[in-house]
């Protein structure tokens, strides 16, 4: 129990899945921040890493893609969590050659994320 | 034969030509699956309420236009079926749908465009249109029944309407862009723009629906002139209670002179410590708004302010109550000194302490018009200005709002002549901040507190509730239940939502979370555990207990690290999705239509979208069975009826080579040739599944003594419905209709694996309950066990199969076969978690018996 905090940072452009999802998370021992700009989500990647990053793909204005892709460029080491309502094959695929961890299609149960949470913090360790 | 030329004049086909059946049953099975996929997304929908699923605005948004387009095409397909017989459901169908897109636009809904609106039509809901002051107000009054002043609220919409009719919305920008380019102070800044609203006149229109509205709300008090309170309501007010108390409350007005008084309200917008603040919170344009509430003057005999929590030390358990004689304004202001009082949170409110302070001075209505201050009598200077009885009321009012609104409560409240409470005002309570509880404190819970049950039931509604447990038994007065009780149960039943009002949880042996209960605890955001097997053994009536239905888990006692978190977790219900979704579902939903001999069985009787599906599936089946037995006969097809004890009329239509001999008596079970048909109907005939007699001495026995209380036998076959089955030497599809239960089988079986499939589907109905989830988890568990793929949706089991040689195809159907008959008497009662295990033994036993497997 000495571990850490596992820290993870949440982008999504509707406020109410941070909103639901970081008290949830928060509650079981994770440290979280939650962005729904990718503007500001990149500024902060720039200048600390996260053990965990979940993001949504498609967002207005704004490319989830690029976000995670410049997530993995900068820290390899970090598990990316896809979660989208528009989920096509095609997309999946690129972001899986990304070297995205998983992939999670809106709406999903807060027990499912946090199964994939859990499986990405094992893989980290 | 009027319909049978209809249908032939829409499929083009000439007088003596009969519609070839096959087209006909193609319609047929395309309403089947329509009906079939609208439930399943309508059990999905539900399902998203329960507090469990992040879902956004999207999935409510393309969830309603899925809706939309099945329901569309499955009146369309009706009516090919019937020759345009119910048209009038584009009717019901479009209204549906405009009510619908109407919510789906929602955000701009909120903003109505009345000018005004009485406190009986103000919710949350309309926080935007009416400011949190009269959502909150009407909310109070409208849902937890409490007393509230009568009152109407003046929306943004006349504000609006104000501000264009003078033409001064850019005079007041001009003044306030002057003042942020720092050309003129904020006090400057704000004595123009008063200026300038205080100038305006109040547009005739809005003022005669101001007059009108009071005079309505006046008209109950005949005997005293009446008079008005004209109060701010602005957006974000009640949300920033830093906010509070900035703005200008007019008291006592009389009726004539509130137009002027609602424009002093308005101006008082433009106040400079109001200006200032929505600088530096970076307020726009559009978000400065007022709305103003109206509400008749209360002659307060005492009034003053509860705490539900000692905002300073929320952990010493305690309410604070703050009065005074007479009116409420300079108790809220801190101008008078008042008496404390410091309660117990938890029933029956012990006082703790009292602090009597000398009251020398009181605010009073003189008349009609005007406020004066009094002297006290010196012999009540000391007195106590609330009752013991009073403040206990007050603190089970405290609880009440707290539990609805989920927070800690900051109460506004006068005592009438009567000495009765008037909650005036209720606001979210800050509480200094604590540090949110992180995993470390969390995960020594079990440990610290002794855990009563844990990981065991379902989360009908998810949350924490806190209290004493209440186990309900039969026989015992619901109307004992105590606010702020958790209500332990054996079974959910929808008699125990009289409670909602005052019950902080519920906890039940047995229960679905389709069910009633547990659509009302969504809808009051009360937490709820169900089928926990044993709570009522578990847990003492009088016992203090923390429910943490997130975590599936009830500890003994009170634990305060969960009760904190629950009092600052942003509750899901105060998110617009979840609001969204849950009006959505209110169009979509609830199945009026439940009995199809009733007088609301017609096109204009569907209220929602369930209610269309239900009635255009009795109305397939109907129409097919009409064609095929009760009238022509195809050429190409054959019906009769099935000749058998069982209390089920099955119409049998043979479509070829699926019956022999002559159909004109009706059918004989030997006469059946269908494959797949036979093998069902072996199934539906085991002794014991269908009829009472006894069979396998275990089973039913067992059965008997559940189905006691509903005879199989008094049920006429036209109660139980009409059964459809369209068969050939290959293939079956079966409808039936139990009850509450759809069941549907589509088979087809024959040498060719390849083709071989099988299709079951079972639903009760969404919104009629009880004991669902268990009757679902049994059906699962018996398909899964004999191979079957099975989905859930809500309550509703849908199996397939494919591929799978004859012989074993037919041993499947004949346990479809058993569990048709079987699933009838699964609603009288699944008492306990262990009669899954049972009945799965016993159709276990049977197939090895039969199959030996």
């Amino acid at each position: 129990m000495e571990n850490k905090q596992t820290s993870i940072l949440i982008l999504d452009d509707e406020p109410i899945v941070s909103r639901r999802l970081t008290p949830s998370l928060e509650k079981k021992g994770y440290e979280v921040e939650a962005f729904t700009t990718s503007k500001e989500a990149l500024e902060c990647i720039e200048e600390r890493q996260f053990d965990i990053v979940i993001t949504d793909l498609k967002m207005e204005g704004v490319d989830g893609m690029q976000f995670l892709t410049r997530v993995k460029e900068k820290y390899p080491d970090t598990e990316v969590i896809v979660i989208t309502g528009f989920a096509t094959m095609a997309t999946a695929k690129e972001s899986f050659n990304k070297g995205v961890f998983d992939f999670l299609a809106k709406p999903f149960k807060l027990g499912e994320i946090a199964e994939v949470i859990a499986r990405a913090e094992a893989k980290r360790k | 034969m009027k319909l049978n030329d209809q249908i032939r004049k829409f499929f083009g086909l000439k007088k003596k030509e009969t519609i070839p059946f096959k087209i006909l049953f193609a319609e047929f099975k395309k309403s089947l699956d329509l009906n079939n996929q609208i439930l399943d997304l309508i059990a999905d929908a539900n399902d998203k309420l329960s507090g469990d699923y992040i879902f956004d605005e999207q999935y409510i948004q393309s969830s309603c236009r899925r809706l939309d387009d099945l329901v569309r095409q499955l009146i369309v397909t009706i009516n090919h079926l019937t020759e345009q017989k119910y048209v009038e459901l584009y009717t019901s169908f479009h209204r549906i749908e405009e009510e619908l897109e109407a919510l789906l636009k929602g955000r701009a809904l909120g903003r109505v465009k009345d000018f005004i609106l009485p406190y009986n039509a103000v919710t949350r809901d309309l926080t935007d249109s009416v400011g949190g002051k009269n959502a909150h107000i009407g909310e109070i009054g409208a849902v937890l029944d409490l007393r509230i002043p009568d009152g109407f609220a003046i929306t943004t919409a006349a504000f609006s309407f104000f501000l264009e009719e003078n033409n001064i919305r850019e005079t007041i920008l001009e003044i306030r862009r002057q003042w942020h380019q720092s050309e003129i102070a904020v006090d400057d800044a704000s004595r123009q723009i008063q200026k300038v609203i205080m100038e305006a006149e109040v547009p005739k229109a809005l003022r005669d629906d101001i007059l009108n509205a009071a005079s309505h709300v006046s008209k109950q008090y005949q005997d005293t002139i009446p008079c008005f309170a004209v109060r701010s309501s602005a957006i974000g007010e009640d949300e920033i209670s830093s906010f509070a108390g900035q703005y200008l409350s007019c008291l006592n007005i009389p009726l004539q002179e509130i137009p002027q008084a609602y424009k002093e309200v308005l101006a008082s917008l433009f106040s400079p410590e109001a200006m200032e603040y929505r600088l530096m919170m970076d307020f726009r344009p559009h978000e400065i708004m007022m709305a103003v509430a109206c509400q008749m003057m209360v002659p307060a005999k005492a009034s003053g302010v509860l705490y539900t929590y000692d905002p300073v030390r929320p952990e010493e358990e305690s309410m604070i109550v703050n009065s005074a004689w007479g009116l409420g304004e300079p108790i809220v202001a801190g101008e008078v000194a008042t008496d404390n009082f410091v309660l117990e949170r938890r029933p029956p409110h012990e006082v703790r302490e009292i602090q009597i302070v000398r009251k020398s001075e009181t605010m009073v209505l003189r008349g009609c018009g005007g406020i004066g201050i009094d002297k006290v009598g010196e012999e009540r200077r000391m007195e106590s200005s609330l009752t013991k009885q009073q403040l206990r009321e007050l603190a089970e009012i405290g609880t009440q709002l707290e539990k609805y609104f989920k927070r800690p409560q900051d109460i506004e409240f006068a005592i009438d002549p009567q000495d009765k409470v008037i909650v005036l005002q209720s606001r979210q309570l800050r509480l200094q901040q604590k540090r949110a509880p992180r995993a470390c404190d969390l995960i020594g819970l079990g440990g610290k507190y002794p855990v009563l049950v844990r990981g065991k039931g379902i989360a009908a509604m998810e949350g924490i509730a806190t209290g004493p447990a209440w186990v309900f038994t039969e026989g015992r007065d619901l109307s004992t239940f105590p606010m702020g009780g958790i209500l332990v149960a054996r079974h959910a039943t929808p008699q125990l939502a009289r409670v909602i009002n005052q019950a902080a949880g519920f906890i039940t042996d047995v229960g679905s979370t389709t069910g009633h209960l547990a659509t009302v605890a969504r809808e009051f955001r009360v937490p709820a555990l169900f089928n926990t097997e044993n709570g009522t053994e578990l847990i003492a009536d009088g016992q203090e207990i923390t429910l943490d239905t997130e975590c599936l888990t009830i500890y003994e006692g009170i634990v305060q690290e969960l009760q904190y978190y629950a009092i600052q977790e942003e509750p899901i219900e105060e998110m617009y999705e979840y609001r969204l979704l849950r009006r959505v579902l209110k169009k979509i939903e609830p199945l009026n239509l439940t009995d199809p001999t009733a007088d609301n069985f017609t096109p204009e009787g569907c209220l929602t979208y369930h209610d269309l599906t239900r009635f255009i599936h009795e109305k397939a089946v109907e129409t097919i069975i009409d064609l095929n037995f009760y009238h022509a006969h195809h050429r190409d097809s054959q019906a009769g009826k099935l000749l058998w004890d069982f209390p089920l009329d099955l119409i049998l239509i043979d479509v070829g080579g699926g019956i022999e001999g002559s159909h004109e008596q009706g059918i004989q079970p030997e006469q059946i040739r269908s494959i797949p048909m036979q093998a069902l109907l072996k199934g539906m005939s085991y002794p014991g599944m269908w009829d009472m007699t006894p069979a396998g001495v275990d089973f039913s026995s067992f059965m008997s003594s559940l189905t006691r209380t509903s005879s199989v036998r008094s049920t006429s076959p036209e109660d139980v419905g009409r059964n459809l089955a369209v068969v050939s030497a290959e293939y079956t599809n079966i409808n039936f209709r139990l009850g509450y239960h759809f069941t549907v089988i589509d088979a087809f079986v024959s040498e060719n694996i390849l083709d071989n499939h099988i299709y079951f589907r079972f639903s009760g109905g969404v919104t009629e309950t009880t004991r669902r989830s268990r009757r679902t988890r049994l059906l699962a568990k018996i398909l899964s066990h004999y191979d079957f793929l099975c989905e859930m949706h809500g309550d509703i089991v849908v199996a397939r199969l494919k591929r799978t040689d004859q012989g074993e195809m037919m041993q499947r159907l004949f346990l479809l076969g058993l569990l048709v008959g079987f699933t009838r008497q699964l609603d009288v009662k699944m008492v306990s978690e262990e009669i899954i295990d049972t009945f799965f033994n016993e159709i276990k036993t049977i197939m090895e018996k039969e199959h030996g497997k």
